[in-house]
């Protein structure tokens, strides 16, 4: 087994995984900006170490930094977490050749799918449904033209390197696609020094829904029960929730085999997920992520596992430890994303001193969050305050046992989306379930009373 | 949800001059211009930012123990995580030691991260009152190595 591990991470995550090490006798080391003195993880870690300035590119994104930490901690593995260097290939190679084991696929395997157009190629020569477009990159204007009269408009053109809707356009016409080609091809060399694109058939009206795979280095893999993570806002998940509402059965199997299939022809090993966009009753591969995901408390709570331990066991080349039963959901699960921003006021991101921290509690309520009350969020890093989960027998309970733990949810001192949840809760629509990825841009938030309200914008 | 053109709508490139300011901070390096187009900017550091002693986006108030500092010593803190060395090798003698008076730009220790010596240097003059690490041992981003006391002006 392994017997130290850097986080190199902070916020929530850093703590969920300093957690599972103490669950399994792991010794933990954080590392810190000078930013995240005050923090938690930090606090609670075994030992840990200030590796730099506020800015994540001098701190948690310095790899000399993190690698000389561990060589002075003695630690034998790092963690990634999500985000920063989680699914950076060069950062798992440097710890391939330092001897850290680094807690995820190897760099190899992290370099292929973080290619989008190469990641879309795999998956097809697995025999995994993936939405028409480019065989790989697209190279000229004349290209997306031709796969505009045979595939039909409108298109995306998204960025090879990409991800978060950044280097992305859509194309509604063959006069629109030289400026949207040479723009996402622009805004991907600005944001990942790479201007490569490729292009896929648009679907307008689509649901997110994604597998979440453990496999270990002795051939074994499991894929757990979908999860559905539709409510979003500019590509940026809000809440999700396992099983999927209303899938039917043949599609179910389907995204397991899919998966399976995938994972299995990458020969992958750690945790990871397979990402499809499910409409009209067919589902196509969009992307796989090779690490740990913000929502892998969904499954967690549905299934009854620890998916941090086993990632750390797997790393450590040991077998994976669930049980056939745990692979069929019991109950269900939703998460809410509670954020510092203002869903007021266009959700301005918000900082600054925690005045009042009051996590709910009682039966299926579970919160992972790095706040305490006199905790201050600095302005450098992302927003997510706390996650809340919520597990009940069926999804109506779960949503009633939402609506009770985010009432009692008291953070003060900055505004959250806390108000924005309760609002989608009540919503008619979401609590029929199967709603689609454009549920909130269709919507607009009025407040009422001091509740947020979602009304349908007319037209 | 269409993508629409950000920079199209936002004249001034905020973020881009964002990226310029940590840049030039990182760097410690003293003006950075950048010209695309028509526009071009120009970031300037301050004068005293430009040392790489100083301590970028630290709230005034935190400084954890009640430090030496407030006596009029001034600390010299590690630029980097890694190992400490007070000679320049093996066996050889230390750059300073207690009660040495040394000028600025002198160097006090070397740090080592992945192999690479990085030299610390006196930020200002004065007499060396107190190494504060061990030696050959691990130091982290901020930690103070020596208490220096300046020369008056």
């Amino acid at each position: 087994m392994i017997g130290k591990v850097l986080v190199a991470n902070r916020g929530e995550i850093a703590l969920r995984v300093i957690r599972a090490c103490r669950e399994l006798g792991i010794r933990s080391v954080a590392v810190y900006s000078t930013a995240d003195r005050e923090s938690l993880h930090h606090e609670l870690a075994d030992e840990s170490v200030c590796i730099g300035p506020p800015p994540a590119a001098s701190s948690y994104l310095n790899i000399p930094a993190i690698i000389s930490a561990a060589e002075l901690t003695g630690a034998d593995a790092v963690h990634p977490g999500y985000g920063f260097l989680a699914e950076n290939a060069r950062f798992a190679e440097i710890c391939e050749r330092v001897g850290l084991t680094f807690v995820g696929p190897d760099s190899r395997t992290i370099a292929r799918m973080g290619d989008k157009a190469e990641a879309r190629e795999t998956a097809a020569a697995a025999g995994v449904p993936v939405t028409p477009g480019s065989d790989g990159p697209c190279g000229s204007v004349r290209e997306v033209k031709r796969l505009g009269a045979e595939l039909g408009y409108p298109l995306v053109i998204k960025a090879s390197a990409g991800g978060g809707g950044k280097g992305m356009r859509v194309v509604e016409s063959e006069a629109q696609v030289e400026e949207a080609y040479l723009g996402a091809s622009r805004e991907a060399g600005a944001n990942f020094g790479d201007g490569s694109v490729y292009v896929e058939k648009y679907v307008r009206s689509l649901r997110h829904v994604e597998m979440q795979v453990l496999a270990d280095s002795h051939g074994t893999t499991v894929t757990f029960p979908e999860r559905d993570c539709s409510i979003q806002r500019r590509y940026q998940k809000l809440i999700e929730e396992s099983p999927a509402p209303g899938l039917p059965e043949d599609v179910r199997a389907g995204l397991v085999e899919a998966s399976e299939r995938l994972v299995g022809s990458l020969g992958y090993e750690g945790a990871g997920t397979v990402e499809f966009v499910y409409a009209g009753g067919q589902f196509n591969f969009i992307e796989m992520n090779t690490r740990l995901q913000v929502e892998h408390c969904v499954t967690e709570m549905v299934c009854g596992v620890d998916i941090v331990a086993e990632q750390l066991k797997v790393a450590s080349g040991e077998r994976l430890e669930v049980p056939p039963e745990a692979l069929a959901p019991d109950g269900h699960a939703i998460e809410f994303r509670i954020n510092a921003e203002d869903p007021g006021r266009n959700f301005l991101p918000q900082a600054g001193l925690v005045e009042v921290y009051n996590p709910p509690g009682g039966p299926g309520v579970r919160v992972d969050s790095h706040l305490y009350a006199g905790y201050r969020v600095p302005p450098h890093y992302d927003s997510l305050l706390a996650k809340l989960i919520v597990h009940a027998r069926d999804r109506e309970a779960a949503i009633r046992r939402g609506i009770r733990a985010l009432d009692e949810f008291a953070i003060s001192g900055m505004e959250t989306t806390l108000p924005l949840h309760l609002a989608v809760l009540e919503d008619e629509e979401f609590r029929r379930g199967g709603v689609t990825t454009s549920f909130l841009a269709e919507r607009e938030l009025e407040s009422e009373g001091g509740l947020l309200r979602l009304n349908a914008i007319s037209g | 949800m269409p993508e629409t053109d950000e920079n199209r709508r936002d004249p001034l490139p905020l973020r881009e001059v964002e990226r310029l300011v940590e840049l030039l901070r990182e760097s410690g390096v003293g003006e950075i211009r950048v010209r695309r187009g028509e526009t071009e900017i120009s970031v300037k550091a301050r004068p005293e930012a430009t040392t790489p002693q100083a301590i970028q986006g630290l709230p005034e108030t935190v400084e954890p123990e009640t430090s030496p500092e407030m006596d009029g010593l001034h600390a010299v803190r590690s630029p980097v995580v890694g190992t400490f060395y007070r000679a320049p090798a093996p066996g050889e003698g230390a750059y300073v030691e207690v009660g040495d008076a040394v000028s600025a730009g002198q160097t006090l220790c070397i740090v080592e991260a992945m192999k690479l010596m990085n030299e610390i240097v006196a930020d200002v003059s004065g007499e060396v009152v107190e190494v504060l690490a061990e030696n050959a041992g691990g130091v982290e981003y901020d930690q103070p190595l020596f208490y220096l006391r300046p020369d008056e002006q």
